[in-house]
């Protein structure tokens, strides 16, 4: 696709070059589902832990929540822009960019400052993005999806991708499938990207003590809502109703209160299961 | 000789009385309109001369002088012309007009009497005024007839009129409109009955109805907010008579009533595209404004579709309307208050594709583009909107297989009880209610008044969020006949609230 690209080249932000260690990418969907939302952020938490540099693209959705888990675990993280590194995209990952830089990461762009957004410019990042990285993880991405492109990328530099599975169902899980089919690796948990890397087996042991907290976590059980209820796929109050017998004002009530302990969440039309991640 | 014969110019719902004066005296033949008359009115001369030739009447070969008293009014409107051409007339064989009586109309050419928008403002006001005896066109007298103790004499002809007046041949009467409530009224042609699945919406209007809330339909497009919308009048209870007769009125200015049937007992209904101007929908035009869509929806419903794609200060003119039930518009005739307490039903998409959160497409549209389309909803808007839900898009194949509702009948037989609960309570409806009045009507068990805390602590609720949220609880618990709101009703008033979160 491209040749690989002259990195000293890079307008930066914070400390770079960044620490030694394995670098590995974090990219999806710029409005997940909750589940990849949590994904990204628990896999990014645990990675972190494990001294991984988390690379990522600084957007909405699972990139965010990349830089954010990273972060959370006491990780070093970095950013690869689309933009100048002093102009943030989003505006509202200001605060997110600045604490990237603070933990001792940083931004780092192949644009010179002032550049503002522009559509064209963000394939060329997804390229850079791979060439900083050791391996991809792909963690929920619609078809003809910018994540794509990194791990197209990623391909062509001899790097390893590999993809997070989710469900069948969701327009946001033919990415990463197709990716998976294609003969990606298949990431469960941080370890499977740590075997990938060939990371030292020290490394392994300790800080991922609990895979299982990538998960939720049952609340005391209310007539079941919370079984009927998916964390990718909003199910409406309507079908909660008609599958539990009750009244649909009764339902709605039981939800907001449900809502009001984080247990679920509203997304769409309807309410998901929220998803106990790293921050916790 | 002098004739004097009372007429009125209408301002708004209001009538003012106009005296017309007609004087023929010596001198040229010359036809004189005086007193601050607009165009409209000027053009009577001409109506009046062919009308009174017409009619077998002889029109005054001399210096002939009208005069519209009080003077510093501008009058403006065709309804003038009956009641020039009878002073004229009467002037010329030197008779008076009857004591306490009014004429309106529009004369054609030919001498029959047509039909003038406001009538029966007209008449309530010409009652009030102390008059007994109103002549209307025919076309209109079944409206002028709805106000009690009003004789309405229904004109067909400028010549009947006067033969009337002489005493030669008597017009009937009009007789006073029945006014008894129609049964079948309130029944429309779309029911809930075939609106399938869409349970949480279809509670909604409910509550709606029940408590007199405003609505917001969010949904992908096809999946129904139109139809649900057009539920609502159906589930409300038919007007009651100062109702209808609000609605009459506004409807008579417009000159939109039925012949025959001034009355309607069903909730009017409109549904303004989305490109209405302001005058169309707030009300305005030169002069005096004219009622706009909001009053024409009085007591009924105003249905906003694509709510996003209305122009903003139009949507931004809905807010004082929304509060107080009523519209004030000043124009260069002077300022007119307009009823406008109606249902608020709005429906928009949840983005400019409309796919955003439907689970199978998906959505094309960039977070800022997302962004930009529902900042333009306005949160001071949104929060004068108290429910507010999601409505799902049931794939066509599901159709079919979706359960059917209850009918249109059997909801609003519980949306009759709970308005009668609200009635007996505080004569009023429960989103009428003021913020000082709900502590003591609408008290809450100490755990239930606790979530509502909650929910404004965690969500950043406003002041007005936090009453609304309340006062649709007390609907909640007036729907199932509950005086004290319990956790269930303020858990699902805050179920309804959906831009808390996207906020």
């Amino acid at each position: 696709m491209t040749s690989p690209l002259d990195l000293s080249t890079l307008n930066t932000r914070g400390r770079w070059p960044p620490p030694d260690g394995p670098r590995v990418a974090i990219v999806g969907s710029r409005r997940p589902s909750p589940y990849g939302e949590a994904v990204a952020e628990q896999l990014a938490a645990d990675l972190a832990r494990a001294g991984v540099i988390v690379v990522s693209g600084l957007a909405l959705g699972c990139d965010a929540a990349a830089h954010r888990g990273a972060l959370v675990g006491g990780g070093v993280t970095v950013a690869v822009m689309g933009t100048g590194v002093d102009i943030v995209y989003p505006a509202a990952h200001f605060r997110l960019a600045e604490e990237i830089v603070a933990a001792g990461g940083a931004l780092v762009s192949q644009f010179p400052d002032g550049t503002s957004p522009r559509r064209r410019n963000f394939p060329a990042r997804n390229v850079t993005l791979a060439a900083l990285s050791d391996v991809v993880v792909v963690v929920e991405a619609v078809q003809g999806s910018g994540a794509l492109i990194t791990a197209e990328a990623a391909l062509d530099l001899h790097k390893e991708v590999m993809a997070v599975p989710g469900s069948i169902f969701s327009p946001l899980s033919v990415g990463t499938h197709a990716l998976i089919r294609d003969g990606a690796g298949l990431v469960q948990n941080a370890r499977d990207v740590l075997a990938a890397l060939g990371v030292g087996r020290e490394v392994l042991d300790d800080p991922l003590g609990a895979p299982k907290r990538l998960g939720f976590a049952l609340p005391a059980e209310r007539d079941g809502i919370l079984l009927h209820l998916s964390d990718v796929l909003a199910v409406s109050t309507a079908e909660l109703a008609r599958k539990l017998h009750l009244p649909v004002a009764e339902v709605l009530g039981r939800l907001t209160s449900l809502e009001l302990d984080g247990a679920v969440r509203r997304h769409g039309a309807g309410y998901v299961r929220a998803l106990r991640t790293g921050k916790d | 000789m002098l004739a004097t014969v009372d007429s009125c110019v209408l301002a708004g719902l209001e009538a003012r009385r106009v005296e017309v004066q007609a004087d023929s005296a010596n001198g040229e033949t010359k036809f004189f309109l005086v007193g601050l008359a607009a165009t409209s009115v000027k053009e009577a001369r001409e109506r009046v001369r062919s009308a009174i030739k017409n009619s077998g009447l002889d029109f005054p070969r001399k210096r002939l002088t009208v005069n519209l008293a009080p003077a510093e009014m501008r009058k403006e409107g065709s309804g003038l012309d009956l009641p020039i051409a009878i002073a004229i007339a009467l002037a010329e064989v030197g008779k008076r007009a009857p004591a306490r009586s009014a004429f309106l109309g529009e004369l054609a050419l030919d001498g029959a009497v047509r039909h003038v928008d406001g009538v029966l403002v007209a008449a309530r006001c010409l009652k009030r005024l102390g008059f007994d005896r109103f002549f209307v066109p025919a076309a209109d007298a079944s409206e002028a007839a709805l106000i009690e103790g009003l004789e309405v004499i229904p004109c067909e002809h400028l010549a009947g009129v006067f033969a009337h007046l002489l005493g030669q041949t008597l017009i009937a009467p009009q007789f006073f409109t029945d006014v008894a409530p129609d049964a079948t009224a309130g029944i429309l042609d779309t029911d809930l009955a075939e609106v399938h699945g869409q349970e949480e919406a279809r509670r909604a209007i409910e509550v709606a109805a029940a408590g007199g809330h405003h609505l917001l339909l969010s949904g992908a497009p096809g999946s129904g907010k139109t139809m649900l919308a057009r539920c609502l009048p159906g589930i409300l209870p038919p007007l009651e008579l100062p109702e209808a007769f609000e609605v009459a009125q506004v409807r008579s200015l417009l000159g939109d009533l039925l012949p025959g049937r001034p009355l309607d007992w069903t909730r009017p209904f409109r549904a303004p595209h989305h490109g209405v101007s302001m005058a169309g929908l707030i009300g305005g035009g030169s002069g005096f404004a004219m009622p706009g869509e909001i009053s024409r929806a009085n007591h009924g419903v105003l249905f906003l579709d694509e709510l996003a794609e209305f122009q903003a200060p139009v949507l931004q003119a809905l807010r004082q309307p929304l509060e107080t039930g009523r519209v004030t518009i000043t124009r260069s005739g002077g300022s007119v208050t307009y009823p406008a307490r109606f249902t608020l039903v709005a429906a928009t998409n949840p983005c400019p594709c409309g796919w955003l959160g439907d689970p199978v497409r998906t959505c094309r549209c960039t977070q800022a583009v997302v962004d930009g389309y529902q900042r333009r909803l306005s949160g001071p808007l949104l929060d004068r909107i108290d429910l507010q839900v999601g409505v799902r898009r049931v794939p066509l194949v599901e159709l079919a297989a979706e359960p059917r509702g209850e009918p249109s009948l059997a909801v609003r037989d519980r949306v009759l009880a709970a308005r009668a609960r609200q009635q007996a309570r505080q004569g009023c409806l429960n989103a009428q209610l003021k913020p000082s009045r709900l502590r003591h009507l609408a008290a809450m068990e100490p755990g239930s008044k606790r979530t509502l805390e909650r929910w404004s602590e965690q969500k950043g609720l406003t002041a007005r969020g936090f009453h609304r949220a309340w006062r649709v609880a007390r609907t909640a618990a007036d729907l199932e006949g509950t005086e004290l709101i319990a956790d269930r009703h303020v858990l699902e008033a805050l179920g309804y609230r959906l831009h808390d979160v996207a906020a």
